[in-house]
Order: structure tokens, then C-alpha cells, then sequence
């Protein structure tokens, strides 16, 4: 028997690997090991997150993750818990986790963000990691080990930080590639990183860390629904396929909404790995509509948990998902079918004729309070609904009519008042009629 | 879809066929029923129109007491209101869309979505929607009319077709249903294959591959065809439907004696059942029935009657309507 050689190459790894992902999404790699770690130490589950009551993190001390970009280097340092000695050694540097390994994070599905980070960034890392008992320390120049065939990675341990509130990982990278270089020289790369992990950790920010980036504090966007009592129903729903338990709210949002907050935001373990989507990946153009402005207050959310990270729908970039996921298929049907009644309702707002309805559902859309997705989630499935107000009972109504001007200036002559307008007179004959022929 | 709600156009309590096929689910519900899914705690959500007649044998023949109609045409809404049969029958104004997705997930359900238009996409969102959160054991049925698109439909996908100057074809009827239902229709169809003979067999292609696509994001249940019926009172009308089961209701269904009847069709690659109603007198019709059920190759010797028609007629007699007038 011969064999064909199907050896790994650095080469791929380092330069190939690293192209289907960008500058900013390798920064938020880099900072959901940070959310990991904080998840990891202090046990907390992404259902506590997004659904338990202890909303706030309060009794928690919070973790800071600071985020500092410049041309001659990108630096990541939090206070999370650190990573310790056993995972850096057998997993941390590896590609991929191995089955032992697999469930060590939350947000870590792949075991490739971190590296792919450092390959794309900078030719040198340096990674110094403390838990409160122990740390180490990893220093690497890529151009080096790309020529050695070995795939280790030297690490020298160091003490522990002795504190927990102190424990934590600093990862620097230099020697920034040229093309990084350039994008950082550009502008803009620390305001996009600022603005995509505002929209990505919506349910981490504020309640598991504390999040700068150039000592920017970094305010988490919520994904807001709205309802209204007796009036206004969010869309809700869930099952559980696969060892994956997926959560659905849909609704309108309240407040003055822009076309591009309008859409379905999925998170897979909490994380927003799409945001305000409006193509055919959420069903829009295909089982829905093609997304218009009149459905900028639409807001969907679809939340996928589990414990085993590789169950998720989400590709490797964290920031599309597989469709060919048998639960995203499930999902996505029913997210068709929760959108349907909430675009037919936003469409009703214009009809061709102006409309007393249309003016009830505009005033609906507007006047709809705000709403947690935990609320919307802790009631059962049901679809949007609309209950329009009971009909009024009309007081007024338009007389309109036409009369000579003869008969007008007759009447202006009887009641000798020459600049009497037409309505006037038609107002004072009606209610003369009113008041001398009608009995009450 | 048609401009106007066909409940203006046709006298729905006058339909043999439709009677003819009403009569025949009723007749698969008991059946149903005997096999242990209990039908009449079931839902039926249907398009009562002002007629009700599907919500009326429903309630007193199967005893369904929660149903539910979704009227559309709000013009209607005070006739269908005044029309209510029972104050069992809940009645929504809106389009099946906005109302499939309330059903209630506590209970199983039969819905009739019996549109009155040839295919449009809007069904197949409804079926996909109901597909999607109907509990298993709820029934699904779908009737949509299969004549050729009218003018109106090709028009509102092909706006430069001018009625007047072109005469509608099998080109302009391809057009419509690949506007429509693209996505469901095989590869390499040519026009012929939209001529007005194949319209039946394009609308069921494509809502068979509607009940495949919406059913498979489910992993835990299938759909079991039950119904397939093709029938003709004044518009020819393709009806198909089955159950959403999981295996318990499958192993169910299977030891039921729908199998015994002419009309079931486990499986929408076999011919649909068709109903043709023979045109006969009342008094032909009485002397039939004394020889009812009839032997295969038995015809009548007082008068003549194709013998094909009398093997149609064995088939739908136990089902079929007798209409008299009453003066009231």
C-alpha cells in the first residue's frame, strides 16, 4: 500500500486561515475568551444570563476587559480568572479542542478564534495568564516557529496572582502585519470594535464584564420589544432539538426605529452572532416579504443555548450561521412564521385610503412600552396579536353641499351681515334649523 | 386569488362534489375516531364564508364544539356575524397568517385552509406555518381551484400583459405558477407542461413539495397524506391533506380502517380520488340505490347508464347530497 502525504502545514494556518475573518470579529475572538473565562470561574450559566433573575449580576463582582489599539500594537488584558496551567498546556494552543476539552467554554466553540487572531493580527504574541494560585507565560515570534516542523509552543510558568479579583490574561501582539497596519492607519478600527461588541454582547456587558476599548467604556445595546397591554402581543416560542434549547420572541420595538435596527438578532449562547438580519437568512424575500421601511419597528430574536458549543448554529466566524443546521431549520421555520402576522399588522398602517384602522395600529406601534425578551420568554408560545380598540361611536360627521351664490347673498341681506362666508352661513341656517324644527 | 370573496359568487351549500367530499372526511373522522384519536375534542379552524356548511357537519356529525372561521373580507364581516351556526363558532377577521400562529399548542387541531383561487404563494406560507406549530395529530387540509390563472392573476406578475391583446396560455399560466411557487416546482418543465391538463398535476407537485419542505424542519414528526381529491362543480378544485404525526399516531392511523375506503390515499404519488357525480334524475337515482352496493359489472336493465358511471356512482353514493327545494 503507498500513501499520499496529508500532512498539516503552518503555512495554512497562518496565512490561509486567517482571510475569511476581519481585523475587528479576531478582537471580539479574543475578548469572548475573556466572557469565557468570567463564565467559567464564577459557574454561570447563559440561561441565568439571558432568562434568570439575577438580571444584573448583583453579589458579582464584575470582570474588566480592556481593549487598546494602536499601530504598533493590539492589546487585550482583562480580569476574568486567568486560564489555568493544564488547559493552556493540552488545549489552549491547539487547534480545535479535543473531546476531553470540548466543553471548557461558552463562546469558544472552535478552538481556533484565539489563534486565528494572533496569526492575523501580528507576527509576535505574548500572552501572560494569572489565576489566583498559578500563571503562565507564552512568547512567540511566528516568522521563527512557521520554519520548524515542531507544532509545540514554549510556556514558562510564573506565580499566581495570589488575588482573585486580580486573576485575569493579558494577550499583546506586535509586529503588526502590514495590512493591519494600514486598516488601523485608515481610523475607525477602535469605534467599529466599540460599536460591534456594544451589539454583540448586549447580555454580557454590564452584568459579566466591564468592557473598554481605548479606555472608551463600552454600553451595551439591548435588543428592545415591545408590547402593550391587552392590545399588543410579542410573538413567542420554544423547543429544545439536539441538546440545543432555542428561545423566539418577535415583536414591534418601541420608540422611533431606523431601518437598521429592524430585523432578527440571533445569539448562540448569548453572544449576537447576527444582528438586525433582513435577507433570505431569516426568511425575508424568501418566506417573508422583502424587508421595506415600513417594517422598521419588526424586532425578532432567536436565542440558541446549549451546553456543548459545537451544537450551535454559528459558523466559525461567530458571525453567520450554518444552514444547514438541522435546529436552525426548525427555527427558522417558525421565525417565517412569527414575522408573518407582525408584517401583515405593519403593513395595515398604510392603507390606500386613510383609514380610522390604520390610524388604531399606527397609534399601537407607537404606544407600545418596552419589554425584556426574559418577560416575552417566560409566557407560553403564542403568535403576535393585535386586539383593536372597541369601535367609537362617531360624533361628528362632514355635511358638505353646494348653494347658489343668490340664495347665500339672500340669506347675507336678511341677516344684514354682507361678509358672512359661505360655511358661516351654512353653520347658522343648519343649526337655526336644528334649534326651531327639532324637538331634543 | 379572485378580486372578490367567492362567497358573492357561489351558492356553497349547492355543491355535490364539495358536499360529496365533505361528506367523505366526516366519514374518515369517525373513522378516526374509532382508531382512538379523539376528534371531537379536536379544533377546526376553517374559512366558514356565510355559509358555515363544513362547520355545521362538523359540530353535529363529529361533534367538534371549538371552532373557529377566519373571514378575510372585511365587507362580509356583519353577514358573517349574523351567520354564525352556533355560539361554538368562533369567528376571526384576518388572513390565516396572522391567525394560524395563535392556535392553541394545548390541543390538536383540523385546519381547512379552503382557499377559493389557484395556487398562491400566500398558501404555502399558510402551510408552512401551519406545519410548522401544529401539535402531531392535527389534521392539515388544502383546497385550491386548478383552472388556468385568470387574467387578473397574470397580470399582477407579468404587469405588461394586456388581457385584451393576448390571449392566456400555458406561457403566461408557467409564468404565474413559477412566480408563485418557483422554489417547490421541479427542474426542465416546459410550457406544455403548464397546459390547462396539467394545471392538476403542477398545484399538486407543488403543495406536496410544500408539505416536504415544512414538515421536515420538524425531526420528530411526519406528515401521513389522508386526502387527495380532485372534483369539479363549477371550477375543477384539488384538495390534499394529511395528519402531522409522531409514531404513535402513524401506528395509530395504520391500524384505522381508512384503508377500507375508496377515498384515502396514503400517499400523494398515487392518482388523486376523484369525484364525478353522475347526472341523474331523482327517480334513477332511487332505483340505483336499491341495487346499492352494486356488483362490478352490474347496470341497470330499465334504462341506460354507462357502466363506468354506475361503478362512480357505487363509489359516492353513501356520500352524496340529495337537494330539494323547500318553501319557506
Amino acid at each position: 500500500m503507498r500513501y499520499a502525504s496529508a500532512d498539516v502545514r503552518k503555512r495554512f494556518f497562518i496565512e490561509m486561515f486567517t482571510r475569511d475573518i476581519s481585523l475587528e470579529d479576531c478582537v471580539l475572538d479574543l475578548i469572548d475568551n475573556s466572557i469565557d473565562s468570567y463564565l467559567l470561574k464564577h459557574s454561570i450559566s447563559i440561561s441565568q444570563l439571558i432568562f434568570g433573575p439575577d438580571a444584573n449580576g448583583v453579589g458579582r463582582e464584575m470582570g474588566n476587559v480592556d481593549v487598546t489599539c494602536s499601530e504598533r500594537q493590539i492589546k487585550v488584558v482583562d480580569t476574568c480568572g486567568g486560564i489555568p496551567r493544564k488547559r493552556a498546556i493540552e488545549d489552549v494552543f491547539c487547534f480545535g479542542h479535543d473531546e476531553e476539552n470540548q466543553q471548557a467554554g461558552k463562546l469558544g466553540a472552535y478552538g481556533i478564534g484565539m489563534k486565528r487572531a494572533l496569526f492575523k493580527i501580528g507576527n509576535k504574541f505574548h500572552i501572560v495568564s494569572q489565576t489566583a494560585k498559578e500563571g503562565f507565560d507564552v512568547s512567540l515570534k511566528l516568522d521563527e516557529w512557521a520554519k520548524s516542523k515542531d507544532w509545540k509552543i514554549p510556556i514558562t510558568f510564573i506565580d499566581g496572582t495570589g488575588s482573585e479579583t486580580k486573576a485575569g490574561t493579558s494577550i499583546t501582539i506586535t509586529e503588526l502585519h502590514e495590512e493591519v497596519v494600514l486598516r488601523i492607519k485608515e481610523g475607525g478600527v477602535p469605534k467599529n470594535i466599540l460599536d460591534d461588541a456594544a451589539t454583540t454582547y448586549p447580555y454580557f456587558l454590564g452584568q459579566c464584564v466591564q468592557l473598554r476599548v481605548d479606555g472608551v467604556d463600552v454600553a451595551p445595546r439591548p435588543i428592545p420589544f415591545g408590547e402593550s397591554d391587552g392590545v399588543v402581543r410579542a410573538a413567542r416560542e420554544k423547543f429544545e432539538q439536539n441538546g440545543v434549547k432555542v428561545t423566539l420572541a418577535a415583536s414591534v420595538a418601541p420608540g422611533q426605529r431606523t431601518t437598521e435596527q429592524a430585523g432578527w438578532y440571533i445569539l448562540c449562547n448569548g453572544r449576537v452572532v447576527v444582528d438586525a438580519n433582513k435577507n433570505e437568512l431569516t426568511g425575508w424575500g424568501a418566506e417573508l416579504a422583502s424587508f421595506q421601511p415600513k417594517y422598521r419597528s419588526f424586532v425578532g430574536l432567536a436565542s440558541f443555548e446549549s451546553e456543548d458549543p459545537l451544537r450551535l448554529p454559528w459558523s466559525t466566524t461567530k458571525r453567520d450561521l450554518n444552514r444547514e443546521s438541522t435546529v436552525f431549520i426548525r427555527a427558522r421555520a417558525l421565525m417565517a412564521t412569527m414575522s408573518k402576522p407582525i408584517l401583515t399588522f405593519l403593513n395595515s398602517q398604510y392603507p390606500s385610503e386613510p383609514t380610522i384602522e390604520a390610524a388604531d395600529i399606527r397609534s399601537a406601534v407607537e404606544s407600545v412600552r418596552e419589554v425584556s425578551f426574559r418577560e416575552i420568554a417566560s409566557k407560553p408560545a403564542a403568535g403576535f396579536s393585535y386586539t383593536p380598540p372597541k369601535k367609537r361611536e362617531k360624533k361628528v360627521e362632514w355635511v358638505r353641499f353646494s348653494a347658489s351664490i343668490a340664495s347665500l347673498d339672500k340669506v347675507r341681506r336678511h341677516l344684514r351681515r354682507p361678509a358672512l362666508t359661505a360655511s358661516e352661513i351654512a353653520k347658522l341656517t343648519f343649526e337655526h334649523f336644528v334649534k326651531t324644527e327639532c324637538a331634543d | 386569488m379572485s378580486g372578490t370573496s367567492s362567497s358573492y359568487r357561489v351558492q356553497y351549500d349547492l355543491r355535490p362534489s364539495k358536499q360529496v367530499e365533505r361528506r367523505m372526511i366526516i366519514d374518515a373522522l369517525h373513522r378516526l375516531t374509532a382508531a382512538g384519536f379523539p376528534i371531537a375534542n379536536y379544533q377546526y379552524t376553517g374559512f366558514g364564508a356565510i355559509y358555515f356548511v363544513d362547520f355545521i357537519m362538523l359540530h353535529k356529525l363529529v361533534g367538534i364544539s371549538k371552532l373557529l372561521s377566519l373571514e378575510i373580507e372585511k365587507t362580509l364581516e356583519s353577514r358573517v356575524r349574523f351567520n354564525r351556526p352556533f355560539s361554538c363558532v368562533e369567528i376571526k377577521m384576518g388572513p390565516a397568517s396572522s391567525e394560524i400562529p395563535n392556535l392553541s399548542r394545548d390541543r390538536r387541531h383540523m385546519v381547512w385552509l379552503d382557499y377559493d383561487g389557484v395556487l398562491h404563494k400566500d398558501f404555502l406560507s399558510d402551510i408552512q406555518s401551519a406545519l410548522t406549530i401544529l401539535p402531531a395529530g392535527s389534521i392539515l387540509l388544502v383546497t385550491v381551484d386548478v383552472e388556468p390563472p385568470e387574467p387578473f392573476d397574470c397580470q399582477r406578475v407579468d404587469p405588461t400583459f394586456d388581457g385584451c391583446k393576448e390571449v392566456l396560455g400555458p406561457k403566461h399560466w408557467r409564468r404565474y405558477f413559477e412566480e408563485q411557487a418557483g422554489g417547490y416546482l421541479p427542474l426542465g418543465l416546459s410550457d406544455d407542461d403548464f397546459a390547462k391538463s396539467m394545471l392538476a398535476v403542477r398545484t399538486k407537485e407543488i403543495l406536496k413539495a410544500a408539505f416536504t419542505k415544512s414538515i421536515t424542519a420538524r425531526p420528530d414528526v411526519e406528515f401521513l397524506p389522508m386526502f387527495n381529491f380532485l372534483y369539479r362543480d363549477s371550477h375543477s378544485m384539488l384538495s390534499m391533506g394529511g395528519m402531522i404525526a409522531e409514531p404513535a399516531e402513524e401506528r395509530r392511523m395504520r391500524g384505522s380502517t381508512l384503508d377500507e375506503t375508496v377515498y384515502y390515499r396514503d400517499s400523494f404519488d398515487s392518482p388523486p380520488f376523484e369525484i364525478i357525480v353522475p347526472r341523474l334524475t331523482r327517480k334513477e337515482r332511487l332505483y340505483l340505490d336499491g341495487e346499492m352496493p352494486c356488483a362490478d359489472a352490474w347496470t341497470p336493465q330499465q334504462f341506460n347508464c354507462d357502466p363506468d358511471l354506475v361503478l362512480r356512482y357505487r363509489e359516492i353514493y353513501r356520500f352524496l347530497p340529495a337537494f330539494a327545494e323547500i318553501l319557506l
